[in-house]
């Protein structure tokens, strides 16, 4: 059996990426967008750590920066539920394709 | 160097940090409101003060990741002014029980503008961008209470999510080629790049540069990630549409320099193809679509990417084509960026002077006539407007110059010396364009009929921060030298770095290129040799 390598992991999270590009362009409800940055926000961490892992000993870098994509990735999600409450307070709907007043 | 000294180089962060949270705390307090606004021009002022007065310690590295350098206090100068000038126009914007939350978001933006300046870690970098963006979607949901700005606030918000984590997908792929998330490393005083020569540039490091150009792209506005643009302009309210062109943009700028200065501007041919497409059909595309708006906000928001399209040009050259102030694209780009910067802000700042029928002047009905009633704000406007089309006597005129110049002035033994020279063409084939929508809105102001008769509102901080922004520009083209000068100065580290790496690698250092990168920062002229032609 072959041992797992880094480019396993760098697969896995291209799969991920592109899952959450996939997600985010084509739901309409603004909750499923919002999973789709999660899912591609740990994409970004399971790059980082695999790196961490691969590159050679005592790395510490990747793992920081992992922490810290995480407190992002909550920090956005507080602030998209606030920002669709506003959006529902105003026009009764979190479907993004029915907020259609602002076309050019 | 100690954590004392490190203190005093960042004062000026340090000061926007402590004057954020003291406006937040103002905000709440009962009958407090309208001192925020206040209190924030002070703290912008201060802080511009400390960046002016601080003499930044001969040290080759602060700790946490960061390194101010002479680029850093260029973009603290004029972040900080058009920041100053961007509270005076934002003066009444909110409700008074908003003000404050509104005013500290302002600060918390440009205290990242000033982080992105100065990291010198792509972690500092990464989360330095995301506190320029993160209150800026605050800021415009809360900049009107309707379901326009809501729904801007909507789109805004999943766009700028999917770039940074884009932007995140990308760094993570540079952090896997270089084995560290530091952009320099400092021996014996001398900085040098931790990332490799394009020629050693692994898969991984291609990928990581495209991704991160694209997660930037989104905040320079740049095609194809402009779809937000016009949508959010008109959705929010007119004094944050003037700052959306210009404090995100600044931060995406300048990360593309750092990036692009710490591989030592020798882009792979992939990365620079794609920078000089992306660059031609965003100034034309944005050029085109504003022709064909009926809304003036919509109209300069489309402005805002043709704009976006001529600063790429000049970020594609680089300093690769020499130090000089026509030459050198670093310059060009920073001297642009402040110069638009300030010019959109005061054409917003004109919008956001009046009301006709209880709404903002926004159509160019609403505009019509405008000279008969307020001759002064229309002369105002119609300056920053002149200064955006490019047209002498004014700031704009300076800036484009500069842009395209530096284009031309790539060697022609460089290999893309053509396609920029080709691309050179089509920015004044799209200036001209340019001129075309320009002219409709000094059209409307001066000739258009009353339609509508719009009511000036706002108060003198508004009127202030127009007239200053539409003297800026008059002067800015008088006397050009004082921010050409610093712009030039701005970019002597990158050019020391970049031919350090050049001479590391040719194993033949000369003397001259590994004098200490902060002892040039008081010489804005010094002299350096041009890398080789």
């Amino acid at each position: 059996m072959a041992t797992i390598s880094l480019n396993h992991y760098l697969i896995v999270g291209a799969v991920l990426f592109c899952t959450g590009l996939f997600t985010m362009m084509t739901k309409r409800n603004a909750i499923g967008i919002l999973i789709g940055v999660e899912l591609v926000l740990n994409s970004v961490n399971v790059n980082l750590i695999a790196f961490d892992r691969y590159l050679g000993p005592n790395r510490m870098d990747g793992q920081l920066m992992a922490l810290f994509v995480i407190v992002l990735a909550a920090a956005e999600a507080a602030l998209a539920v606030g920002i669709c409450i506003n959006l529902y307070k105003n026009v009764a709907t979190v479907d993004v394709d029915r907020a259609t007043s602002l076309r050019g | 160097m100690t954590h004392d000294t490190a203190l005093v180089a960042i004062l000026p962060e340090l000061i926007l940090l402590i004057g954020a949270c003291a406006v937040l705390l103002v905000g709440v307090m009962p009958r407090m409101g309208t001192r925020a606004s206040a209190l924030a021009f002070l703290t912008v002022a201060g802080a511009l003060v400390a960046t002016l007065l601080v003499q930044v310690p001969d040290a080759a590295a602060a700790p946490f990741g960061l390194w101010v350098t002479s680029l850093t206090f260029y973009v603290r100068c004029i972040a900080l002014s058009v920041g100053a000038l961007i509270v005076l126009v934002n003066w009444h914007q909110p409700a008074p029980s908003e003000r404050g939350e509104y005013m500290s978001l302002i600060l918390f933006s440009l205290l990242g503008v000033l982080l992105t300046a100065s990291a010198n870690d792509l972690i500092v970098l990464f989360f330095a961008i995301e506190l320029v963006s993160i209150p800026t979607y605050v800021l415009v949901a809360l900049s009107r209470d309707d379901a326009r700005s809501s729904e801007a606030a909507v789109k805004y918000f999943f766009l700028g999510a999917m770039s940074a984590a884009i932007l995140a997908y990308g760094l993570s792929f540079l952090y896997g080629e270089a084995g560290t998330t530091t952009l320099y490393a400092f021996s014996e005083g001398a900085a040098t790049s931790n990332f490799p020569h394009s020629a050693d540039l692994g898969a991984v490091g291609l990928i990581g540069l495209l991704l991160v150009f694209c997660g930037l792209a989104f905040k320079v506005a740049a095609v194809p990630f402009h779809v937000y643009v016009a949508d959010v302009y008109e959705g929010a309210a007119a004094p944050v549409a003037g700052l959306l062109g210009f404090i995100p943009k600044l931060a995406g700028f300048v990360a593309l320099v750092k990036i692009f200065a710490a591989f030592n501007w020798e882009l792979p041919e992939a990365v620079t193809w794609m920078v000089l497409i992306v660059a031609a059909v965003t100034m034309t595309a944005g050029n085109v679509l504003a022709l064909l708006q009926k809304n003036v906000k919509r109209l300069l928001a489309y402005s805002s990417i043709a704009h976006t399209g001529y600063m790429l040009m000049a970020l594609l050259v680089g300093p690769v084509a020499g130090l000089g102030p026509l030459s050198d694209g670093v310059a060009a780009l920073l001297f642009y960026i402040a110069i638009y910067g300030v010019m959109n802000l005061g054409a917003f700042a004109a919008l956001s002077a009046f009301r006709s029928a209880g709404h903002e002047v926004e159509t160019f009905e609403s505009l019509g006539g405008l000279a008969k009633r307020a001759p002064v704000a229309a002369f105002a406007l119609a300056v920053c407007v002149f200064s955006l089309m490019g047209f002498p006597p004014t700031a704009g005129f300076l800036g484009k110059l500069y842009l395209f110049s530096s284009a031309f002035s790539l060697p022609e033994s460089h290999p893309f010396h053509q396609p920029l020279v080709l691309l050179v063409i089509l920015g004044v084939v799209n200036a001209a364009i340019g001129a075309a929508y320009y002219l409709r809105i000094i059209m409307a102001v001066y000739m258009g009929e009353e339609v509508e008769r719009a009511e000036p509102v706002g108060g003198a901080p508004v009127r202030w921060g127009l007239g200053l922004c539409s003297a800026a520009m008059l002067i800015v083209f008088i006397w050009p030298t004082g921010l050409a000068d610093r712009a030039r100065s701005a970019t002597v580290v990158l050019h020391q770095s970049v031919l350090r790496n050049a001479g590391k690698m040719a194993a033949t250092e000369s003397e001259a290129n590994t004098s200490h990168p902060l002892a040039s920062r008081r010489l804005p002229n010094a002299v350096l040799p041009v890398a080789s032609d």
